[in-house]
């Protein structure tokens, strides 16, 4: 890790010393612990503050097309997709990024730690273990125990793009996607899947920090803001929240890249990425497509083909 | 307890009648539906109230209409949003809510044996023509002295309240001047920008104050030339614009550092921006 | 005085048919202020809530009227209904951000009537810290994790019994239901002197901050200070004294209701004008109302900071934006001169 965090802070350096960027977006170490934060850096003297492990969560690409000048990001596989499809749909020139890649085994869901030990005081990573002090005691966890429900079925922790490559790279299986999640979802009955959505969709204040905290939300006005017509009251219930989660998984089917940014930055814990996977699985079934994952090419439904299925026109 | 103010009362719309020849500017007349209604409706030129078309919400306009003309309220609305869409396209004969009066008013005690100039651009004008109208009511015109408004548009199609500049044309106790951006056939009056034609006009500054409503440009650059005329900032008044929801200093968005448009404004002085941040 | 937990909890259950009793229980997302029937379904140790308890005056979403029209007319009525309400359990620090928002709710010139209906017919039972988070900074701001501003009732915890402080009219009369009190041991004397005294860890100096952000509205520090923010909700909403809010219609045919639901100077619509010209229309600016506000405005205008130090936007902020920084930052940033 110290070798990588050297090299990201050498090269950060050098790239803003040499004026090819103006600023470079990676992670610092945050307030609290278990947590990094997202930095800016301006000037080659800031670069010591950049940091990277496990605790790196954020998708940095949401950042991409708002910051001004040329950027050089530090980016995870998933933040590398987010960052083609963001190039797919012209909402970044590329010659304004630098992609600094760093493979990923997984960041660290803090959620789980909470439940078990409480508001944590104190941690440590290290040799793949997290030891934690919490105000209602102390564990060791590994790192596989803790790992965000996302990183634990990621097929791209290596950047599907980038300018250079820190570190080294994660051998993948090359199968296809298995989607056991989704597929554990769907063997549910319709009553228990409405009630599994009643109960995740009753927890949603509407905050909007999923949304804001996806690369690929970047609609100039979100529908649920659009007040001629008014697509959706600001009624905080059931059937409101499932309308603007679901309308948001559906303008997202074909682009998302599975990141789980949203379900990290949802403070009240809802299970967004069970709507995301299930839209993406039916992407991948019927497009044969999985967003972002290069350069080239188009979001599966920005692109019309004779081969397209058309089971959603015709019922049969 | 005091009156609910988040309830607006009912009032009828009695007129809707298309200001400008662009379309885009009506103005409604409201009327009271009881005396109680209008004894509680106390107002004075420079305060604004919320309109609601049930239906489609509420929005905030100042009030065109003068204390001193009883039984009515009028607003001139541009069609910008929602709301005054919807307003827009009402029979004449709805009924329509309105919460008010809200805000602070010009300051017409200080105008007291004053001369008042107003100058105003585009539709702006619309309290400037309550004020002008409170001022020169047979009840109150001997509290001030000259009083001169200077009023200007795109072209004479968009000048509000064409009766009535007509009637003020011929009115000894004021004295209007009214001009257009571009020379258009038929007009015989100002051509040019409000700023240059205040410098020509040059209305002296000696015991005088003066109120300037109008788009952001025009009043940029229309400041500077009161200041080469001597205006101080405490005599020169401006009405502003703010996105506002409950009108009452509470919802939180129509702050400008301390002040709250809706409640503490919408009227200032100069002065009294001054002190502000520049977020307006 | 204290009173055992079990005759509490007595006198509590006695409470509910009488009024609408919010207390803290454990739920799906960690604790949440929310109706109880009984003492039983109390949440005992936690340290605060998720969400504030600011909406039992100040409901997300909240009906101010309804109305029907019939062709050309309409009939109007007003939505206030008020219950009784305890609310037991409240932290010192929502206890007093109870207070700030009494003086947003009422101002010079007018009354919020849903807010002061609801608040005017609660009675406000705190609950002291005993236990004190990493995030919490009540101290920075004169208040403490045993402080009794806000609340009419102020319990201590001393494990099988409570300390009763009766601190205002309201909470006397709740108190005279309260039966078999009796005097402290040295022992509990010594217990409730000690949560009393004790202060929070984590604390930021506020002193000079006021009179600092009088003099940094075209500070460069505002360019820097927001890059990360994503620009979401999360801390208005759970913020015990943000209390923007937004008015719109909802409409089924000729009906509607017109209904108030929280907002937040985050957003950018906040105060987009019909126009299209919009005074704040960027993070910056954004930003800088939001620690102005807090930390400037509000004090000019009502002499107090609106800010509790109960730490939940530091918790709950997806990018780590950590106001006890933000407010550093400001302390420490130099002053350009103009």
């Amino acid at each position: 890790m110290n070798n990588i965090i050297n090299e990201i802070r050498e090269k950060a350096r050098q790239l803003l010393a040499e004026g090819k960027v103006d600023v470079v977006i990676g992670y610092e170490k945050g307030s609290l612990p278990l947590k990094a934060t997202p930095c800016f850096v301006h000037s080659p003297e800031g670069v010591d503050s950049l940091i990277w492990d496990e605790t790196c969560e954020n998708n940095l690409a949401a950042y991409a097309a708002k910051t001004p000048g040329k950027k050089a990001i530090i980016t995870k596989g998933c933040d590398s997709r987010a960052l083609a499809v963001l190039l797919q749909e012209n909402q970044l020139v590329r010659d304004d990024l630098f992609i600094i890649g760093v493979s990923c085994s997984g960041v660290i869901d803090q959620r789980n730690i909470l439940a078990e030990v409480g508001e944590i005081l104190e941690a440590k990573i290290s040799d793949g273990k997290i030891s934690v002090k919490g105000m209602e005691g102390d564990k060791e966890y590994l790192f596989a125990e803790v790992k965000d429900a996302t990183c634990q079925t990621c097929r791209y922790p290596n950047p599907v793009m980038e300018d250079l490559h820190i570190g080294e790279t994660i051998e993948v299986a090359q199968d296809a996607p298995a989607f056991a999640d989704v597929v554990a979802l769907e063997e549910k009955s319709a009553s228990d899947r409405q009630d599994y959505f009643k109960e995740q969709m009753s927890k949603c204040i509407r905050c909007y920090a999923c949304r804001n905290a996806c690369p690929l939300c970047y609609c100039q006005e979100c529908f649920v803001d659009c007040n001629s017509p008014r697509w959706l009251t600001g009624g905080v219930n059931r059937a409101e929240n499932l309308f603007f989660q679901a309308g948001r998984v559906l303008h997202l089917a074909g682009r998302c890249v599975d990141c789980g940014a949203c379900t990290r930055a949802c403070p009240q814990g809802v299970d967004i990425r069970a709507l995301n996977r299930k839209m993406t699985k039916d992407v991948y079934v019927m497009y044969n497509h999985e967003a972002g994952i290069g350069e080239e090419g188009k979001p599966a439904l920005n692109e019309y083909t004779t081969n397209d299925p058309e089971q959603f026109l015709v019922k049969e | 307890m005091q009156q609910n103010p988040y309830i607006p009362i009912t009032m009828k719309l009695v007129k809707n009648l298309v200001e400008t020849e662009d379309r885009l500017i009506n103005t409604f007349t409201l009327e009271f539906l009881n005396k109680q209604d209008e004894e509680n409706f106390k107002y004075m030129p420079g305060q604004f109230a919320e309109l609601s078309a049930y239906g489609h919400g509420e929005a905030p306009f100042g009030i065109a209409t003068s204390p001193t003309e009883p039984g009515i309220l009028k607003f001139s609305v541009a069609k910008v949003g929602c709301v005054s869409n919807a307003l827009h396209l009402l029979e004449e004969g709805t009924m329509v809510g309105v919460r008010g009066p809200m805000g602070n008013y010009y300051p017409l005690e200080k105008f007291k044996g004053k001369n008042v100039v107003i100058i105003g651009g585009g539709f702006a004008f619309t309290t400037l023509r309550a004020l002008a109208k409170y001022m020169l009511d047979d009840k109150h015109r001997g509290d001030y002295g000259d009083i001169t408004v200077i009023y200007g548009a795109r072209n004479p199609g968009l000048l509000l309240y064409k009766e009535e500049l007509a009637e003020w044309e011929n009115n000894p106790n004021i004295n209007l001047v009214t001009t257009i951006d571009r020379p258009a056939e038929g007009w015989t009056k100002h051509v040019g920008f409000i700023p240059s034609i205040t410098e020509q006009i040059a209305p002296s500054s000696v015991d005088t104050y003066a109120v300037v409503c109008g788009p952001p440009a025009m009043i940029k650059f229309t400041l500077p030339v009161l200041e080469k005329l001597n205006f101080t900032p405490e005599t020169i008044y401006t009405s502003l614009e703010m996105r506002m929801k409950c009108g009452l200093g509470i919802c939180g968005r129509c702050n400008i550092g301390t002040e709250y448009v809706c409640k503490d404004g919408p009227v200032f002085s100069m002065a009294q921006l001054k002190e502000l941040p520049n977020e307006y | 005085m204290k009173i055992s937990k079990e005759k509490f909890g007595q006198a509590f259950d006695a409470l509910v048919p009488e009024y609408q009793v919010i207390a803290p229980v454990s739920d799906a997302n960690g604790i949440a202020f929310k109706g109880v029937k009984s003492f039983s379904e109390v949440k005992q140790d936690y340290l605060n809530s998720k969400l504030p308890p600011k909406a039992f005056f100040f409901p997300q979403h909240e009906k101010l009227m309804s109305y029907k029209k019939e062709g050309k007319d309409v009939t109007v009525k007003s939505e206030l209904k008020v219950e009784d309400t305890i609310l037991f359990g409240i932290r010192p620090c929502d206890a007093k951000g109870m207070q700030l928002l009494d003086m947003v709710f009422k101002n010079d010139q007018y009354t919020d009537p849903y807010y002061f209906e609801r608040r005017d017919k609660s009675v406000i039972i705190g609950l002291a810290c005993s236990k004190i988070a990493p995030t919490c900074f009540c101290s920075s701001f004169g208040m403490s994790p045993a402080g009794s501003e806000g609340s009419d009732i102020l319990l201590i915890d001393l494990g099988d019994s409570y300390e009763v402080e009766v601190i205002t009219e309201k909470g006397k009369a709740l108190a005279a239901r309260f039966e078999a009190l009796s005097d402290l041991s040295a022992e509990e004397q010594a217990l409730v002197d000690k949560i009393k005294s004790a202060e929070t860890a984590s604390k930021v100096d506020v002193a000079n901050t006021t009179s600092k952000l009088d003099k940094m509205f075209n500070s460069p520090f505002w360019d820097t200070l927001q890059e990360k923010c994503i620009g979401c909700n999360v801390c208005s909403f759970s913020c015990p004294t943000c209390h923007c809010f937004d008015i719109s219609e909802e409409v089924r045919k000729n009906e509607g209701t017109r209904v108030r639901t929280w907002d937040a100077c985050m957003a950018p619509l906040f105060t987009l004008h019909g126009s299209g010209h919009n005074p704040r229309d960027n993070k910056k600016a954004r930003w800088r109302q939001r620690l102005m506000h807090k930390f400037n405005y509000f004090v000019h205008n009502n002499g107090a900071m609106a800010c509790v130090g109960c730490g939940r936007c530091i918790k709950s902020c997806p990018v780590n934006m950590d106001i006890r920084q933000v407010i550093d930052g400001a302390n420490k940033a130099e002053l350009v001169v103009e």
